[in-house]
């Protein structure tokens, strides 16, 4: 009985790829998550422990938003979508030289390394985000105005992450000192990014500026998606969509040109 | 059937630049054979075996693959530490399309590694990672094995199941092994070969084979 195994049948390419994605998908989930339940509560306990405070810090501040919009929500739902994007940089970018082990399976590419990853990193987000909706339809009656643009929001932002990531990442290969310029980026982006203010309380050049990042675009779509028209946004989708697709682009590129470069001996 | 031919592979190193480490390689593996590559170590012989499994390109020449290979069986290459036996055995099915239960199954007869079987690779001694390892790859249906030291571990009664598994698989399974010791290619292979100068010697003959490597 031993030798016996039961023989496969050949499937299609785009079917061998998702089989890929899905086995590292929930490889991904033990390595990060452990193996108990409690491991699974964790990995949404965590992010959202910390949105809630800081939302809770701009609450306690006593900072006053126009035309009555939810503090608490205003800036949680600014938070976490960057808190996403954050890790999907970073970590994104750390994924490409830190599994070299997985490239022994010649199945395996280092697309779909990051593919899985950030698939995973993005529902995370999701659920946090619908935790946060779902807090504020049952405690203020807050109700999104656009569900759909904000799921849509959410996806460009995780698209844009994954971009970067994947060009960062390819990047570390050809010069190692990329890998200590990742995370001061992440922070840097952080106050240019517009997670907590609205790019129409800024003066005209200071918004014209702003407006060349296209987080920004996405925050402000965000906000007009969840709290309509007591908000003036600013974005243009184009702009945004522009962005996704020259750094997917670039970032392919950069990991072809990365995973023969990728020393595998010990 | 796998072909390579003409294959060459330059390294580069920091201090004397780059350093040629196979310098034209040809070898033909078919269904059945049972191959074993003998070799000092630094000769290649891990290069040499990543080449095989398509997960590292040659500098220059060419290879042929008409046949389901495995990836290189050793060293704890492919696998995740700080996941179980059962986890990683579950990672290897759902990765290469076997059917999970019966992987499980199979790689804990197998591997025979008991209480271990759920406990996470890096507790496991070096023969208990060989023994996971072989049942990993040999619960799916490659048509060729591509082993890298993982059998030098492994007690007797072990290699007889290993040797079991590649007798009744023979019509379709090849194997290639790659060894500094002659001993474990005496062992399993029906034909051997000396990588040396970053060339391949094939050897009609194992004894023949080893006399040559010993006489080195």
């Amino acid at each position: 009985m031993i030798a016996d195994v039961p023989r496969r049948a050949p499937s299609s390419p785009l079917a061998a790829q998702i089989r890929v994605i899905s086995a590292l998908f929930m490889r991904e989930l033990l390595t990060r998550f452990g193996r108990s339940r409690v491991g699974y509560i964790w990995l949404i306990g965590e992010p959202l422990m910390l949105a809630l405070m800081i939302s809770a810090l701009h609450w306690a501040s006593g900072s006053h938003l126009p035309n009555d919009l939810p503090t608490f929500l205003f800036y949680g739902m600014g938070y976490v979508p960057f808190l996403m994007f954050r890790s999907i940089a970073s970590r994104g970018a750390a994924a490409v030289t830190s599994n070299i082990s997985l490239l022994f399976h010649r199945s395996i590419t280092l697309l779909d390394l990051m593919i899985a990853r950030n698939i995973m990193e993005t529902l995370v987000c999701m659920t946090l985000v619908a935790l946060f909706v779902l807090g504020g339809m049952l405690t203020i009656g807050e109700i999104p105005h656009h569900p759909g643009q904000l799921i849509l929001g959410l996806v460009l932002s995780a698209l844009l992450g994954h971009g970067l990531a994947m060009l960062l990442g390819s990047l570390q290969v050809f010069v190692e000192f990329t890998e200590r310029l990742v995370h001061p980026f992440t922070y840097i982006l952080m106050p240019i990014s517009a997670p907590f203010y609205m790019v129409e309380t800024m003066p005209p050049n200071v918004r014209e500026m702003l407006l060349w990042n296209p987080l920004v675009h996405i925050n402000e779509m965000n906000r007009w998606s969840m709290f309509g028209d007591r908000i003036v946004p600013h974005y243009d989708l184009g702009y945004v969509m522009i962005w996704v697709l020259g750094l997917n682009l670039l970032g392919m590129a950069g990991l072809r040109a990365a995973r023969p470069r990728l020393s595998m001996s010990d | 059937m796998i072909e390579l031919e003409n294959v060459w592979k330059r390294f580069e190193s920091r201090q004397q630049g780059h350093r040629y480490i196979l310098r034209g390689v040809h070898a033909r593996i078919r269904r059945g054979d049972q191959v074993g590559i003998l070799g000092r170590n630094g000769a290649g012989k891990s290069t040499l075996l990543r080449i095989f499994a398509g997960v590292e390109a040659p500098t220059r020449g060419r290879i042929r693959r008409e046949m389901s290979i495995s990836w290189p069986i050793g060293g704890g290459y492919g696998i995740q530490s700080s996941l179980t036996g059962i986890a990683n055995a579950r990672f290897i099915a759902r990765l290469y399309g076997m059917p999970l239960q019966r992987t499980e199954e199979f790689v804990a007869d197998f591997s025979e590694l008991g209480p271990y079987f759920r406990e996470p690779v890096r507790t496991y001694s070096s023969g208990m990672l060989s023994r996971l390892l072989m049942a990993l790859s040999f619960a799916v249906d490659f048509d060729c094995y591509l082993v890298d030291e993982a059998l030098s571990t492994g007690d007797a009664r072990f290699a007889n199941k290993c040797r079991e598994v590649l007798e009744v698989r023979r019509a379709n399974a090849a194997m290639l092994l790659v060894s500094h010791n002659a001993g474990h290619v005496k062992k399993y292979c029906k034909t051997a070969a000396i990588l040396r100068n970053g060339m391949l010697e094939f050897y009609e003959d194992v004894d023949e084979a080893i006399a040559a490597y010993q006489g080195l």
